[in-house]
């Protein structure tokens, strides 16, 4: 019955292992140790330099609470963003009035880049914590507005009548029927929110400069130690890819249930 | 009409027949009409000026060609959609909108995925605040009955169209409503799952004897479950003819289809079916 589940890979004519994401991150290192000693030039240091920068970075006590600094804005915008755009994304889904005055609003905001809004952020709110938190939070909302919006959009009508007729309230129907079944869109929406909520991080550190991650870059940049520029591009990485992992994995334990397996590239944005 | 299997006095047939004349009919549906407005901004009479009343435990078929919005009657008596002119009464009482006293049962299934079967058997108890323990004996009790003792943990997906219909029959049995109401719940089943759904769904009235109010475009279907068929004509649609079936219960099928009175219905409503000229289904 589910065993149709594991057969997803033979489908594309070779399988994938375990290893293979392993196997790309190792020949990337490759063509840039290659790449970086042929040029051979003082901006681009090779892998190895590259990485034995990181140690540096990770074990200083200035670059782990710069990286924790980050790690905290990250978290607090993100839970905000889905603390308020499930519910407004799933109203919007069940309640056509409310899709008809928030959808304009949000085609509107959806192209801006949410990085371009931090020159003026700051200018009301400070270069510190706030301003990047906000940014963070504004770059989230609308991905998982718009999967929580489409999810609950295609909840069945008739598994909805049932829990009317179970005498349910709307709000029971929204939290207890709409919520549940429209989760796997949401945990996809979640996904793409998690990675854009790194990109805006270490962006408006590029901005506004105090700390974080991109604070030790751009400073690292500023000063020409560019092994520690590329070994801080390398803890961003890694930590985007664990992160995403990680998320992956709830969300395949939380929507087990569902009906079709849903496979996202990792890193499609 | 009816055998009756017991002599009974004149005096207590008459104050019987006295009794069920003052109380209301289970569901009574009075100058029901619906219309929907097309894309193209006309208007689409789905059905016009529907009349019924169905006892209390009555088994009662809707039958009908696709598109004689047979479907949308059953949706309206349920709650589900608000008639354009007419009102329904269950047990005297104008419907307003979906409530447990009507259960109903549809062909999609409508589980819900997330949870397993017991946890959607369940699901209407624990919304009306039966404590978990009492609610899981009661799933437990209801899947033996329906036929699928031992899938409690298993999630709908990993179930077939039949178990999936059987569990959605048990999470409505759960709450208990005085209605079921079917909409063609058998109608995405292949011929075999189907009998046996037939078959256990008539051992499974015959112990309490619900009011079921049962939807389906199956002639033999309708005949072999039904005391009343209500057969509807298409576009508008309308009553066209409602037919008392006097067979005996419990029904068995395979004494039914060797009984001339099952075969002689079937053939009388497949004619006035028929009857009706085909007509271009309004897009």
């Amino acid at each position: 019955m589910s065993a149709v589940a594991g057969e997803g890979g033979a489908r594309r004519g070779f399988s994938i292992g375990p290893f293979t994401p392993l196997f790309a991150c190792l020949g990337l290192l490759v063509v840039w140790q290659i790449g970086a000693m042929l040029l051979a030039t003082d901006s681009i240091p090779t892998a190895l330099e590259a990485l034995r920068a990181v140690p540096d970075v990770l074990g200083s006590r200035d670059g782990l609470v710069n990286i924790l600094d980050s790690i905290r804005r990250m978290a607090i915008g993100l839970s905000a963003a889905v603390v308020v755009s499930i519910p407004l994304g799933l109203v919007m889904g069940r309640l056509r009035a409310v899709a008809a005055f928030f959808n304009p609003i949000l085609m509107v905001i959806y192209p801006v880049p949410k990085a371009a809004l931090m020159p003026i952020i700051m200018l009301w709110l400070g270069v510190g914590d706030l301003s990047k938190t906000l940014v963070i939070f504004l770059a989230v909302t609308l991905p998982i507005i718009y999967h929580a919006f489409e999810g609950a959009k295609a909840v069945e009508e008739k598994m909805i009548w049932s829990g009317m007729a179970m005498g349910m309230s709307r709000v029971e129907i929204l939290a207890r029927i709409v919520l549940p079944a429209a989760l796997p869109e949401i945990l996809a929406g979640c996904r793409t929110g998690l990675v854009l909520a790194l990109i805006t991080m270490v962006t408006s550190e590029m901005i506004a400069r105090k700390s974080g991650t991109g604070n030790i870059l751009f400073n690292a940049l500023d000063m020409g130690q560019y092994d520690t520029v590329f070994a801080m591009i390398i803890v961003i990485g890694a930590l985007g890819i664990v992160l995403d992992a990680a998320f992956d994995r709830l969300r395949r334990l939380l929507v087990a249930w569902a009906e079709t397996r849903q496979d996202i590239p990792l890193s499609f944005t | 009409m009816r055998p009756l299997t017991m002599p009974r006095t004149m005096a207590e047939e008459v104050s019987r027949d006295a009794e069920i004349a003052a109380a209301p009919p289970m569901i009574a549906i009075e100058g029901v009409s619906q219309i929907f407005k097309t894309a193209g901004r006309r208007e689409h009479v789905a059905i016009s000026s529907i009349n019924l009343s169905i006892a209390d435990g009555a088994f009662v078929s809707i039958l009908g060609p696709s598109g004689c919005g047979k479907s949308t009657l059953l949706y309206i008596v349920g709650g589900f959609v608000v008639p354009t002119a007419g009102s329904i009464k269950v047990r005297g009482k104008a419907v307003t909108g979906p409530g447990p006293d009507r259960g109903p049962v549809f062909q999609e299934f409508a589980l819900f995925p997330w949870k397993t079967v017991l946890g959607n058997v369940i699901y209407g108890l624990r919304q009306q605040g039966v404590p978990r323990a009492e609610a899981e004996e009661r799933g437990h009790r209801l899947l033996a009955m329906v036929g699928l003792k031992g899938f409690e943990a298993f999630y709908p997906k990993e179930l077939s169209g039949g178990m999936k219909q059987r569990v959605a029959i048990a999470r409505t049995l759960a709450y208990n409503p005085s209605v079921l109401l079917m909409d063609e719940p058998f109608g995405a089943l292949d011929a075999h799952t189907r009998t046996r759904l037939q078959n256990d769904l008539l051992d499974i009235w015959e112990r309490d004897r619900k009011t079921v109010l049962f939807v389906t475009h199956a002639v033999d279907e309708a005949v072999y479950l039904s005391d009343k068929v209500v057969v509807m004509s298409r576009s508008p649609g309308r009553i066209k003819q409602v037919i008392d079936i006097d067979l005996p219960r419990p029904r068995r099928r395979a004494e039914l289809l060797l009984d001339p009175h099952y075969q002689k219905y079937i053939v009388d409503i497949e004619r006035l079916i028929e009857d009706a000229p085909e007509e271009a289904v309004h897009p």
